[in-house]
C-alpha cells in the first residue's frame, strides 16, 4: 500500500494547483445549486409558518429536541474533525488524516444514527403524514404542514449526509490507500470537506425551523 | 460555534415572542457565515471561490424577495386566526 506516489496533473490542465482549484471551484457551483434547492424548501417552511403560526407552534412540540441538539453538535464537531483531517493531509501527516477521516465518519454514522432513533419515536407519536398521522388535542389540520415539512428536509438531509459518508469512504478505501492524497495535492479531500461542511451548514437552518419551534 | 448553538437553543424557552426565531435566525446565519469562511475556505485563493459562493447568495435573495412581492402584497396574508392554546401546556 503505497503512502503517497508522484501525481501528475490530467491533460488539460498546466498543473496540479490548477486541478485542485477547478475541483474547489465546481462544488462550489454544484453547492449554489444545492442553496437553491434547499432555500426553496426553507422559503415554503417559512411562508406556512406565517401563515399557521399557531399550529406550527403546537405541531412543532412533538419534534424531538434532544435529538435534534445533539445531532446538531455531532456535525459541528465532525466539521472540525474534517478541517483537521485537511490540515494533516496538508502537513503530510498521513495517519493523522486517517484518524481524522474516520473520526468524521463516525461522527457521521452517529448523526444517521440518532435521526433513525428520532424517526423511530416519530412513528410511534403517529406523526408521519399520509402513513400514520394521528391529530392530537389541541392540534389544527394546518400542524400536518409542519410535520410534512419536517420529513422531506430531514430525509433530504439525511440523503445528502449519506452521500458525503459515502465519498468519504472512497477517500479511505481508494483515493488515500492508492496513495493519491499527497501534501501536494490534496484537492479531492477538500472538495468533499467542502461538501461535508455545506450538509452542516443546512442542518444549522433546519434546526431552528424544526426543534426550536414553539418551545417557550 | 458549539455556545452559540448553546444560545440558539436557550433562547427558544426564553419568552421572547417574535424576536426569539428572529435571533435563532440570525444566530443561524452568523453560524453558516463561519462556516462558510473558516471551514469551507471561503477565505483565501482561489478567489473564484468568493464570485460562486456570492452569486448563490444573491440567486438565493432574488428567489425569495420576487416570491415575496406576491405574498407580501396579498391583503388576505398571513389570514388573521385564531389562537389555539394547547392542553398538553
Amino acid at each position: 500500500m503505497p503512502s503517497s506516489r508522484t501525481i501528475a496533473p490530467e491533460i488539460q490542465y498546466a498543473s496540479l494547483a490548477q486541478q485542485g482549484e477547478t475541483a474547489q471551484i465546481g462544488m462550489w457551483v454544484f453547492l449554489v445549486n444545492e442553496t437553491l434547492f434547499f432555500g426553496a424548501l426553507i422559503f415554503t417552511y417559512f411562508l406556512y409558518r406565517l401563515s399557521y403560526p399557531s399550529e406550527f407552534a403546537v405541531a412543532a412540540k412533538d419534534a424531538v429536541l434532544w435529538c435534534g441538539s445533539t445531532n446538531l453538535v455531532l456535525l459541528l464537531t465532525s466539521s472540525l474533525t474534517m478541517v483537521l483531517a485537511i490540515n494533516a493531509a496538508a502537513q503530510g501527516r498521513r495517519s493523522e488524516m486517517v484518524a481524522w477521516l474516520i473520526a468524521t465518519l463516525a461522527l457521521g454514522f452517529l448523526f444517521l444514527g440518532f435521526k433513525g432513533y428520532e424517526y423511530f419515536e416519530d412513528v410511534r407519536d403517529k406523526v408521519v403524514p399520509g402513513l400514520n398521522f394521528e391529530m392530537k388535542p389541541g392540534e389544527a389540520p394546518a400542524g400536518e404542514l409542519f410535520w410534512v415539512f419536517y420529513w422531506v428536509a430531514t430525509g433530504l438531509h439525511a440523503v445528502h449526509l449519506s452521500i458525503g459518508i459515502g465519498l468519504i469512504l472512497y477517500m479511505l478505501l481508494w483515493r488515500i490507500r492508492r496513495g493519491e492524497i499527497t501534501p501536494t495535492y490534496y484537492a479531492p479531500l477538500e472538495v468533499v470537506a467542502i461538501y461535508w461542511s455545506f450538509v452542516d451548514a443546512v442542518w444549522l437552518f433546519l434546526y431552528p425551523c424544526i426543534y426550536l419551534v414553539g418551545r417557550s | 460555534m458549539l455556545l452559540m448553538a448553546g444560545m440558539s437553543l436557550l433562547t427558544a424557552f426564553l419568552r421572547m415572542g417574535v424576536w426569539a426565531p428572529v435571533l435563532e435566525f440570525t444566530i443561524a446565519a452568523l453560524q453558516v457565515a463561519i462556516l462558510f469562511i473558516l471551514f469551507m475556505r471561503l477565505k483565501g485563493p482561489p478567489s473564484l471561490r468568493w464570485v460562486f459562493a456570492a452569486s448563490g447568495f444573491f440567486w438565493l435573495l432574488f428567489l425569495y424577495g420576487l416570491s415575496m412581492t406576491d405574498y407580501a402584497t396579498r391583503h388576505s396574508w398571513p389570514t388573521q386566526r385564531v389562537e389555539i392554546e394547547n392542553p398538553r401546556d
